[in-house]
């Protein structure tokens, strides 16, 4: 190597340093704001737990933490029987919308027939209608199919609710499932039900993780469905349970703190586990 | 192994639209590698899938054997098919991939695994046979797509571009595997490609198709020397033949100021022709007498080591004519050199119809 080299090396290293100080502040103001976003943003999930770790007392006059509020919820809200039925109704809604909307977006996507158009526009119109519009005659149906003394009044009206968006985002992605994948089938020897079964299935993962956690979130955490639904106090979902304990004991807060914990733990812990699928099965389908 | 026919087989898209096939009549000899060529659009992917049972027939028929497979589904046809984007199962590692179609079809587990070994070990993919495919090369997928069609010991093997997504230099290695490998198994082939170099290195014979219609259908060499219209003889051949309008003579044709003899062409004179000549059939000649010969001025010369290639354009014309020479020979750009047509090679067509005279 000649001086001239060691220079030039010198030259650019030197170069580069510059380019990282200046990257380094920058780094570090995005770094400071985003830390500002998050503590807005994580705040209220710490004032739940903070509180729901204090009496009344030490809530309202400051200082100490205990038990004394979980005690309370224990006694007064049947949270063991009420995450048993928000899990019950959850996972039977979501089986009947993952059946309905995989079938129906495979069929969408990949067959085609005369008014399939006319069809797949009337299911998306249905995410246009107002959940609060239908409810009232929703309830007039299913109560003279005595349905509202069981799980399945408020399991038919959620995978009903969900059913519109979950064949729309099932739609979308097997249209980005390669249409040579589906004649290789046809080739090997399979029926489309097989297809169906056998490869766009297993391939629509991503998606169907998608659905379900999206689906559970928004049952999981619904008070309507369920208060007017679910109408025997065994069947109450946890979320229905937690509404009736803050009518009855406004001025227990920490109580609260503490059942609202109860409640979106299990929402946090499935997004938690399943967010990277989320990315991958809502962003599938686009482009190429 | 089977013998394939189109029988006038024509699809038809739109009542207001020229067919897609047109009445295609074409007989493949058993153990025969028939390449399907054409520009986009000429119905060559579209025929074979005919073939393959994923387009209707909307007119005539198709034969496997003596077979009329036009309505029958296309499992039951023996048919295996090699897709442009391999269309492999991405859930599935490679020995399930290639395992999947006898798995349907019932076929005993030992049986799968022995076809699966054997085709692994003949295609080199024993090393690969538990990964899924997004663990491998363009051309480790290119080759399980071929196992995946060999283990199911077809009557008739269908290829859709499977070359089209590799690199230039693998297509070249895999191109010549592919017809190794059709040569040995003897399975009947039918291949499509856009590619003449590709469809002249690979069939046996070779059907060049355009906008549905069958243009030829002949040995490679056959497309070459005798092609049957002026737009079989532009597409064959790289560089693509010059072809030169003219009118023809008493025993000849006179073309940009020069005069040919046409031996072996009956035409009247006074007829409207285009003449064809090879690259290779003009040489740089300055000795030639003016009446014989094309003065090109030289836009562009392509050296390629053995060979160069001159691009000019006619003195006198706007015809542009390509002429090769010796690689250490060729005249700079710019230049005018004189170039003589050798008439032992030429093509005479008639102008009107496009047709070989």
């Amino acid at each position: 190597m000649t001086m001239s080299d060691l220079d030039y090396s010198a030259q650019v290293l030197t170069r580069h340093k510059r380019r990282s100080t200046r990257r380094i502040v920058r780094d570090g103001v995005l770094l400071v704001v985003m830390m500002l976003v998050a503590v807005v943003m994580l705040y209220p999930f710490y004032f739940m737990i903070n509180t729901s770790f204090k009496s009344n007392d030490q809530f309202l006059n400051g200082g100490g933490h205990s038990f004394a509020s979980w005690a309370k919820l224990n006694a007064n809200l049947p949270w063991a029987r009420e995450l048993l039925n928000s899990t019950i109704v959850c996972f039977s809604a979501i089986a009947l919308i993952l059946i309905v909307s995989t079938m129906a977006g495979f069929a969408f996507a990949k067959l085609h027939y005369r008014v399939q158009t006319f069809v797949f526009l009337g299911i998306v119109a249905a995410l246009l209608i107002p959940m609060q519009s239908i409810i009232i005659p929703a309830f007039v149906n299913l109560s003279r199919v005595h349905l509202l003394t069981s799980y399945w009044g408020a399991v038919l009206l959620y995978a009903a609710l969900g059913t519109p968006f979950a064949t729309f985002l099932m739609t979308a992605y097997f249209r980005g499932l390669p249409d040579d994948v589906i004649e290789a089938g046809i080739i090997d020897g399979l029926s489309y039900g097989s297809i169906f079964r056998r490869i766009a299935l297993p391939m629509a993962v991503p998606a169907i993780v998608t659905i379900v956690v999206l689906q559970f979130i928004q049952i999981w955490d619904d008070l309507l469905v369920g208060l007017l639904f679910l109408q025997n106090t065994d069947q109450r979902t946890i979320t229905v349970g937690l509404g009736v304990l803050a009518s009855g004991r406004t001025a227990d807060f920490p109580v609260l703190m503490a059942g609202s914990l109860v409640s979106a733990l299990p929402a946090i812990i499935v997004f938690l586990i399943f967010q990277r699928f989320l990315i991958n099965g809502l962003t599938a389908g686009i482009g190429k | 192994m089977a013998t394939v026919r189109f029988a006038k087989a024509s699809r038809i898209y739109a009542a207001n639209q020229a067919p897609a096939v047109n009445r295609l009549d074409l007989d493949i000899a058993d153990g025969e590698m028939c390449v399907l060529v054409g520009p986009s659009g000429s119905g060559k992917s579209t025929a074979l899938r005919m073939l393959a049972g994923l387009e209707p027939v909307d007119d005539g028929a198709i034969f496997i054997g003596e077979r009329d497979v036009t309505e029958v589904e296309p499992k039951r046809r023996d048919i295996a098919m090699v897709f442009q984007n391999y269309a492999l199962y991405p859930h599935m590692t490679v020995r399930d991939n290639m395992g999947f179609a006898l798995k349907m079809a019932g076929v005993s587990k030992p049986e799968i695994m022995r076809r699966v070994d054997e085709a692994a070990k003949l295609l080199e993919l024993e090393p690969y046979l538990d990964r899924r495919p997004k663990a491998l090369s363009g051309g480790q997928r290119q080759r399980v797509a071929m196992g995946r069609a060999i283990v199911r010991e077809p009557q008739v093997f269908l290829m859709d571009e499977p070359l089209s997504n590799l690199d230039a230099k693998l297509r070249v290695s895999t191109r010549t595997q592919i017809a190794s490998l059709q040569r040995r198994l003897g399975i009947t082939t039918v291949y499509v490609t856009h590619d003449q170099v590709e469809a002249m290195t690979m069939g046996d014979r070779v059907a060049v198709l355009k906008d549905g219609l069958l243009q030829q259908f002949d040995t490679p060499i056959g497309l070459y020397d005798r092609p049957a219209n002026l737009f079989v003889a532009g597409f064959i051949g790289s560089p693509a033949m010059n072809l030169l309008a003219g009118v023809s003579t008493s025993g000849g044709a006179n073309v940009l100021g020069a005069t040919v003899a046409t031996p072996g062409t009956q035409v009247a004179a006074d007829t409207r022709i285009v003449l064809g000549v090879r690259s290779e059939d003009l040489v740089v000649d300055s000795d030639a007498p003016d009446s014989e010969c094309l003065t090109l001025n030289v836009e562009l010369v392509e050296e390629l080591g053995s060979d160069a290639y001159i691009y000019g354009i006619a003195a006198g014309s706007d015809t542009r004519i390509v002429a090769r020479t010796a690689g250490r020979q060729a005249p700079a750009r710019g230049e005018r050199v004189r170039v003589r047509i050798r008439p032992e090679h030429l093509h005479v067509f008639d102008e009107a119809t496009g047709v070989r005279l």
